[in-house]
């Protein structure tokens, strides 16, 4: 018998935490479900799941607050559920310490996705801090050469310039992942730089012109709208 | 106190505007008198003249303070200047007092009628803004109902259990069909709320790359209908445009969905983005059956007749298209729509270009 990953469900609304969890018991993980912040504590540390899936709108405690607390003392990843309007809670979660999150209204399939990504990161300890600077990541015809410092598409240099190639190495380290502008602008120009995330957004457009065949429909690097940016998963 | 000041402030509010309104005004007024008086003896014209510069000047200022400013200059000025004895203020000479008075008494009135006109326009401004909103109401109610009654009967014939698999298979299809377009409509009128929040500090805008919001809106689409062939194109040039890319994402989520629900054998879908001279313009193009004639005109009302070809191919039309239209409008920029000479229906819309340098986002 094979040992199961074992989900703890965050939610307070019957309804929700029912069919997340039909989805997951299905797929072959096994299930905890949790109705608000104070139980969700509990459990976390006398279970110790391999996945929290997380609603940020629980009666007792801030979704917020529960994701800082976690981080304190470990790196178990967390799935926020969030509504698509509102963009500065995903930006807020993720920057708190989030590993992903999912968009309400959403499916089974990308449910399930969205938690293969989570589990997989941290198995591999990707995502997490001093993430491999060595080695080679490829999805498709993107190659990144993190020795020797270069982006290829298809064999070919694509010539970014230093910081185009520290955006693209970053994204891809923690490929499939959001990072958010704030988190990309302060691993790149330092924690100072505040305000204004125009300079990513530059680069990130010169970036596209490089590597992607038509710039408004990309195949490597996908825009979060509101949120920031995620490289595809990668082979 | 303050709030005296403010009242004040209400009535008599003082703008760079207002003076040069004024000074034009009674410069002008004086110059026609002055030239008036070379070819005529007469200076009866002289008070008609200055009463109409009362006038003129209470209609294109705010408040009462440049009218009565007017009023009371033009009665000095046609005294002093323009009646006998010239050059010399005399209000005793008989019938000038009563002519001055009324000249006041006229700048009062004028002023008072101006004043209360544009506080009419205000509040009926406003009584439109309310009427659309019960419109927009109205319309979500009844498109609502349709769905709820469908997904709710479907499921309680597949709960009574006497089916056929395919056949439940077809009704729980037909209410997750009914489910996803409910919400997509809740996130519309989620939007409008989040315009209707912001409307006093403006919408979020921030730079966007068009590209990006583009990129994004069109692979959610795919997700959504895998065999709807898209084509996007985007300026060669990386464009930048000051946007709320949340809400912009809507407006073209919701042109490309109507494209395949409302173009009913819709199987490509072209996206672009192109630059202007002062803004850009994003159109969504398909090949489906195009718009009928009669709805073209209020497609974007958000009150569109029942009797269209069959009420349920225009069931939410109205609400979408009419956020779209106060998404684009809300961020400076016009939506329209036509039919393609060779079939299909296009939507454009502009949005006007940012100057970089102001961006602080």
């Amino acid at each position: 018998m094979t040992i199961r990953d074992k989900i703890l469900v965050v939610e307070d609304e019957k309804s929700i935490s029912s069919f997340i969890r039909a989805i997951l018991i299905s797929n072959g993980y096994d299930v905890i479900v949790a109705h608000s912040g104070s139980e969700a504590f509990s459990m976390i540390s006398s279970h110790c799941p391999d996945l929290v899936v997380l609603d940020l709108g629980l009666p007792d405690i801030d979704g917020m607050d529960i994701i800082s607390s976690v981080r304190q003392w470990t790196q178990l990843p967390i799935l926020v559920v969030s509504a698509r309007s509102h963009e500065k809670d995903k930006v807020e979660a993720l920057d708190r310490g989030a590993d992903d999150y999912i968009t309400k209204p959403f499916g089974a399939a990308e449910l399930l996705a969205r938690v293969r990504v989570a589990i997989r990161h941290t198995r591999l300890g990707i995502g997490g801090e001093g993430g491999a600077s060595s080695g080679k990541f490829s999805a498709g015809d993107l190659l990144i050469d993190y020795d020797k410092h270069q982006v290829l598409i298809a064999g070919e240099n694509a010539h970014l310039t230093q910081n185009e190639y520290r955006i693209v190495a970053l994204l891809g380290k923690c490929a499939g992942k959001v990072l958010t502008y704030d988190f990309i602008m302060k691993e790149l120009w330092g924690p100072q730089s505040k305000g204004s995330n125009q300079i990513l957004r530059v680069n990130m457009a010169n970036i596209r012109r490089k590597i992607e065949k038509n710039p408004a429909e990309p195949q490597y690097i996908f825009t979060e709208v509101g949120v920031g940016y995620r490289m595809i998963e990668g082979d | 106190m303050k709030t005296r000041l403010q009242k004040l402030k209400h009535y008599f509010p003082l703008s760079l505007r207002g003076w040069i309104v004024y000074v034009a005004a009674m410069g002008l007024a004086s110059l026609v008198c002055e030239l008036l008086r070379q070819v005529s003896t007469s200076d009866v014209h002289v008070p008609l003249i200055f009463i109409l510069v009362v006038l003129v000047v209470s209609l294109m200022t705010d408040g009462y303070f440049y009218g009565l400013l007017a009023a009371l200059t033009s009665v000095f000025t046609v005294n002093v200047a323009f009646t006998f004895p010239y050059m010399k203020m005399d209000f005793s000479v008989y019938g000038y007092p009563l002519t001055f008075l009324t000249m006041a008494a006229v700048g009062l009135a004028v002023c008072t009628l101006a004043t209360r006109v544009k506080e009419q326009e205000q509040l009926r401004l406003e009584s439109e803004r309310e009427k659309v909103r019960a419109n927009l109401m109205r319309a979500v109610s009844h498109d609502l109902r349709t769905p709820l009654t469908s997904i709710s009967g479907s499921i309680s014939a597949v709960m009574e259990g006497n089916l056929a698999p395919e056949q439940q298979r077809e009704l729980l299809e037909g209410a997750q069909q009914d489910a996803d377009w409910l919400c997509r409509m809740v996130e519309n009128l989620l939007s409008v709320t989040r315009i209707g929040d912001t409307a006093t500090a403006g919408l979020h805008k921030q730079e966007e790359a068009v590209e990006e919001v583009l990129g994004a809106a069109v692979l959610a689409f795919r997700k959504r209908n895998p065999a709807v062939e898209v084509s996007v194109s985007a300026p060669e040039e990386p464009l930048f445009l000051p946007m709320d890319p949340v809400l912009i994402q809507q407006v073209l989520q919701n042109l490309m969905d109507n494209a395949v629900i409302h173009g009913q054998h819709t199987t490509q879908i072209r996206v672009r983005a192109e630059r202007g001279r002062d803004a850009a313009c994003l159109s969504v193009a398909d090949n489906g059956c195009g718009i009928d004639r009669h709805l073209l005109e209020h497609l974007f009302d958000g009150q569109l007749p029942a009797s269209g070809p069959s009420a349920d191919t225009t069931r939410g039309l109205g609400i979408g298209l009419a956020v779209c239209r106060t998404i684009v409008e809300a961020h400076g920029g016009q939506i329209q729509a036509r039919n393609l000479p060779h079939g299909g229906a296009e939507f454009h819309f502009s949005l006007p270009l940012g100057e970089r340098e102001h961006d602080d986002s």
